[in-house]
């Protein structure tokens, strides 16, 4: 079992593991995010096509192998190329957090209790060189991606299917017997348990169809075969793709994506400041530029608020994440729950938001599942702080656990930002503790190490600055990888930070598992982060907010609820 | 300043100074005195920081999350990066934190570390110096290769190199001066040498030779109160220098750790800030000036004063 954070494209998407959860079906229902579709009359989807978009980028061009690439719904610009099995709804509003099919003909017929999954692919597929796409070239997508020489995609399958452990690819001769493909347009997938959320995980870009023929192992990525409405002309890897028509692909086997542009220029490697100034003078082909990775940085929000041009191009969203303080109940002090509620007492959201730009980019987190139906949040608070810290309480509840001369504790954190729970973040959290009496000694780690030390739990540290992405916007893949006993890996990639094995909590995973109505699943989800909630295991500190600016002549930049972004597939640059 | 700058602002001419004529002198440039009142003021303010804070009735590491206008990326409320008579300089974007409680103890830190840095460079540098310069031609072979290779040496990336692999323990102002002084002993090392070799064949340092004196004494007795003024001059040029250098390392990441201020931390953190709320680029970075401005005239009075040729040149 492997748990790899991963972020991508600017948004840190978290992998979640083995045994999630339920919901499927297609019923999804959705999230509530913050919206601003801009208003655009002039553009019209039948007209929209022509012109050159540019995409101006931080990173996130380290790889385009289907096979490694780690994304949420698609991503942005994979899905740009490599169309999968089902795909998110390509709509403003809620309805964005759904999954729809996209190469298969609907979102997947479970059988045996969501332990199998089966779907027909679309008539008239082709790649890109006219050669007809069937279910053994989704089958040896999947397949590759078990392959150690290419690493780095979601974990899920390894755990799900069947025979997915152990199993190392197809360059090894074998395959895999747990799917199976009875004739060229029908894919089966046989599951270990129930898995109502299967359709949600088939958005991924492991379930893209790949010719066998044309596989080049490691370097499949330099000239990859496309099933979507671009092809690469050139890839350089980290710093340039440029994506032209495919014209084996049309509109009418494909009704997510409009591909307006006939040309995508993708530069990575510049930085965020650049991309802000870049986009927002809009200047010769920045006036066609957007970004897929680059927030506005809080220096810059002043001015776009303050600039009604600058306003218009802005583009609001969330992407589920929720950044908290994670606590090791088997360690002292925090195996006492009152220090722990003491310390979800002190802390002072306002100033831990404000270090990480503001309340445009951040809102207060009380719930460890983010806001939304789509993960079926119920709020609650129940150890109130309000909005600055209640230190009086906390020295209470301290007092009472024998600590009322105070205490002293060890801080970990990333020694970057880029995840938003870094060395802005860690001084705002030791000032409120401090108020509380609680002295909080920093312990920055390499980004690189501490993954790997906050991951075991022989070396993890009893408290630790945390953060948790959806893979795709439902309560399953946030809470089973952090509340699952039997999730607690000891040897390493462990994300079940408290310790938690709650049978209670493990029984009420499987059963919610089991449902395929994601509108059913969401508020079991929502009911359990609840229960779970008033143990103090985390102390959430925020969700954040994306502010996306997009140059003046790109139309139809409405935020694609599921990735709190606009969508690269929709914009047009006519 | 330039090596070059720097070596030739030192003088190469050896003088055996009339000091008390020298401090008579300095006193009545008045560049140099408005110059060291500022120095003087600044290293006070540095020495007396927890005493200047709590008369404002700040520290420098309370977050005020009220004084930020969050819905604006967090800038401070109110003109001038939110000054008032709370918060004399305003606060930090953020973090709301009192920007003057920070530039003083900031000042510790790159006041501090400055000083330390010049203090073990002219230690280690007027060591070697003298040894390569009195030493013999063997010894002064090998050590003027040496001295060569650290000048020579891209200073700024040996500095990150040993910032990165020094382990964490250690306490980082003390690192940085080490680091600094690595990098920056050189020149001082060569200013010495040359004039060692230069006074050694003075008819005074004969006659100690001939009296029997042996050569450490000769080094430290005879030779190095000959090298006072260049040495003088060229350590008030280091100064300023070095708070370059520390500010420099701390720009980049590589000098003191947060919560710790320093100036060229909040200069590292105030650069991307120079549109929303140019008050907090402008404090350190005008402060950074202001002191090195003040240390450089007061270095080149110095020079004036210790070498009375060059006067009203």
């Amino acid at each position: 079992m492997r748990l790899r954070p991963f972020v991508l494209l600017g948004s840190a998407l978290l992998a979640a593991t083995s045994a999630v959860a339920g919901c499927g079906g297609g019923s999804g229902s959705g999230g509530g995010a913050a919206s601003d579709v801009a208003s655009d009359a002039a553009f019209d989807a039948k007209t929209c096509q022509g012109g050159t978009l540019t995409v101006l980028n931080q990173g996130g061009l380290g790889k385009f192998d289907p096979a490694t690439l780690y994304t949420s719904g698609g991503g942005a610009l994979p899905s740009l190329v490599y169309r999968t099995l089902t795909t998110r709804q390509r709509v403003p509003g809620q309805d964005g957090t759904k999954p729809v099919p996209d190469l298969a003909t609907d979102l997947g017929t479970p059988g045996d209790n969501a332990r199998t999954w089966k779907y027909t692919l679309r008539d008239g597929l082709k790649f890109e060189d006219g050669t007809p796409i069937t279910s053994k070239d989704v089958k040896y997508g999947i397949e590759r991606s078990f392959a150690p020489e290419l690493p780095g995609g979601a974990p899920y399958l390894h755990d799900w299917l069947v025979d997915g452990t152990g199993y190392q690819g197809p360059y090894k001769g074998a395959d895999l017997k747990s799917i199976e493909t009875p004739d060229d347009r029908t894919i089966v997938f046989k599951l270990r348990a129930p898995h109502g959320d299967f359709p949600y995980l088939a958005t991924a870009t492991q379930f893209s169809p790949v010719p066998k023929a044309r596989d080049t192992g490691v370097k499949y990525q330099n000239a990859p075969v496309s099933s979507g409405p671009y092809k690469v002309e050139k890839y350089e890897v980290g710093k340039r793709l440029v994506l032209v028509r495919n014209t084996s692909w049309s509109r009418a086997v494909d009704d997510q994506r409009l591909a307006c542009p006939d040309r995508i220029e993708i530069t990575a490697g510049l930085d965020a400041t650049v991309i802000d100034q870049r986009l927002s003078s809009g200047s010769g082909a920045d006036a066609k530029a957007i970004t897929t990775d680059t927030s506005v940085g809080p220096e810059q929000l002043a001015r776009v608020g303050g600039d009604p041009n600058l306003a218009k191009r802005v583009a609001r969203g969330v992407f589920g994440e929720t950044k908290y303080l994670a606590f090791d109940t088997t360690k002292k002090p925090f195996d006492d729950i009152r220090v722990r509620q003491a310390v979800a007492y002190a802390v002072n959201r306002q100033s831990v938001i404000n270090a990480i730009g503001g309340s445009e980019l951040a809102s207060p987190a009380t719930t460890f599942l983010p806001d939304g139906k789509a993960f079926g949040q119920q709020p609650y608070d129940y150890f109130p702080a309000g909005e600055t810290g209640n230190p009086a309480k906390a020295k209470e509840l301290l007092a009472q656990a024998g600590y009322g001369n105070g205490l002293t504790v060890d801080l970990a954190y990333p020694n970057v930002d880029t995840d938003g729970i870094g060395p802005k973040v860690a001084p705002a959290v030791q000032d409120a503790l401090k108020q509380a009496g609680i002295t909080v000694k920093p312990k920055p780690f390499s980004d690189d190490d501490y993954r790997n030390v906050t991951g075991k739990p022989s070396t993890q540290p009893a408290l630790s600055l945390q953060t948790w992405g959806a893979d795709w916007p439902a309560g399953g893949p946030f809470l089973t990888p952090v509340f699952d006993g039997r999730q607690i890996l000891t040897g390493g990639g462990n994300y079940n930070l408290a310790q938690l094995n709650d049978p209670a909590v493990n029984k009420e995973i499987d059963r919610i598992n089991t449902i395929t109505d994601a509108a059913q699943a969401a508020p079991r989800w929502g009911a359990l982060d609840a229960t779970i909630g008033k143990q103090a295991l985390v102390v959430p500190l925020f969700h954040p907010k994306t502010v996306a600016l997009f140059g003046k002549d790109v139309k139809n930049a409405y935020v694609d609820e599921w990735r709190g972004w606009y969508d690269v597939s929709s914009v047009s640059v006519k | 300043m330039t090596l070059l700058d720097t070596e030739a602002a030192a003088g190469t001419d050896p003088a055996p100074s009339r000091r008390g004529g020298a401090w008579r002198r300095l006193l009545a440039d008045r560049s140099a005195l408005a110059a060291l009142v500022l120095v003087g003021l600044l290293a006070l303010a540095a020495l007396a920081a927890p005493l200047l804070t709590a008369l404002e009735g700040q520290d420098p590491t309370t977050f005020h999350s009220r004084l930020l206008d969050s819905a604006r990326g967090g800038v401070p409320r109110g003109a001038l990066g939110g000054i008032s008579g709370d918060h004399w300089l305003g606060v930090e974007p953020g973090t709301g934190r009192d920007v003057f409680a920070r530039v003083v103890h900031g000042a510790r830190v790159s006041l501090g570390v400055a000083l330390a840095a010049t203090v073990l460079e002219l230690v280690i540098g007027i060591a070697i110096g003298l040894a390569a310069g009195l030493g013999g031609r063997r010894l002064d072979a090998v050590l003027g290769r040496v001295i060569e290779i650290a000048i020579a040496f891209p200073s700024l990336l040996l500095a990150l190199a040993l910032m990165a692999i020094v382990p964490q323990s250690v306490p980082r102002p003390v690192l940085v001066a080490l680091a600094i002084t690595a990098v920056n002993w050189g020149n001082i090392a060569r200013v010495t040498r040359a004039q060692a070799m230069s006074l050694r064949s003075r008819e005074y340092v004969d006659a100690a030779r001939l009296a029997g004196a042996r050569p450490l004494r000769i080094a430290l007795r005879e030779i190095l109160p000959g090298l006072a003024t260049p040495l003088m001059v060229l350590a008030a040029l280091k100064v300023p220098n070095n708070i370059v250098n520390e500010a420099g390392l701390s720009f980049l990441g590589a000098g003191v750790r947060p919560p710790t201020p320093s100036w060229g931390q909040m200069l590292s953190t105030s650069t991307t800030w120079f549109q929303t709320d140019p008050a907090y680029v402008i404090i350190p970075g005008g402060l950074l000036l202001v002191t090195l401005l003040a240390f450089s005239l007061f270095a080149d009075g110095v020079r004036r004063a210790l070498d009375p040729r060059s006067v009203r040149v």
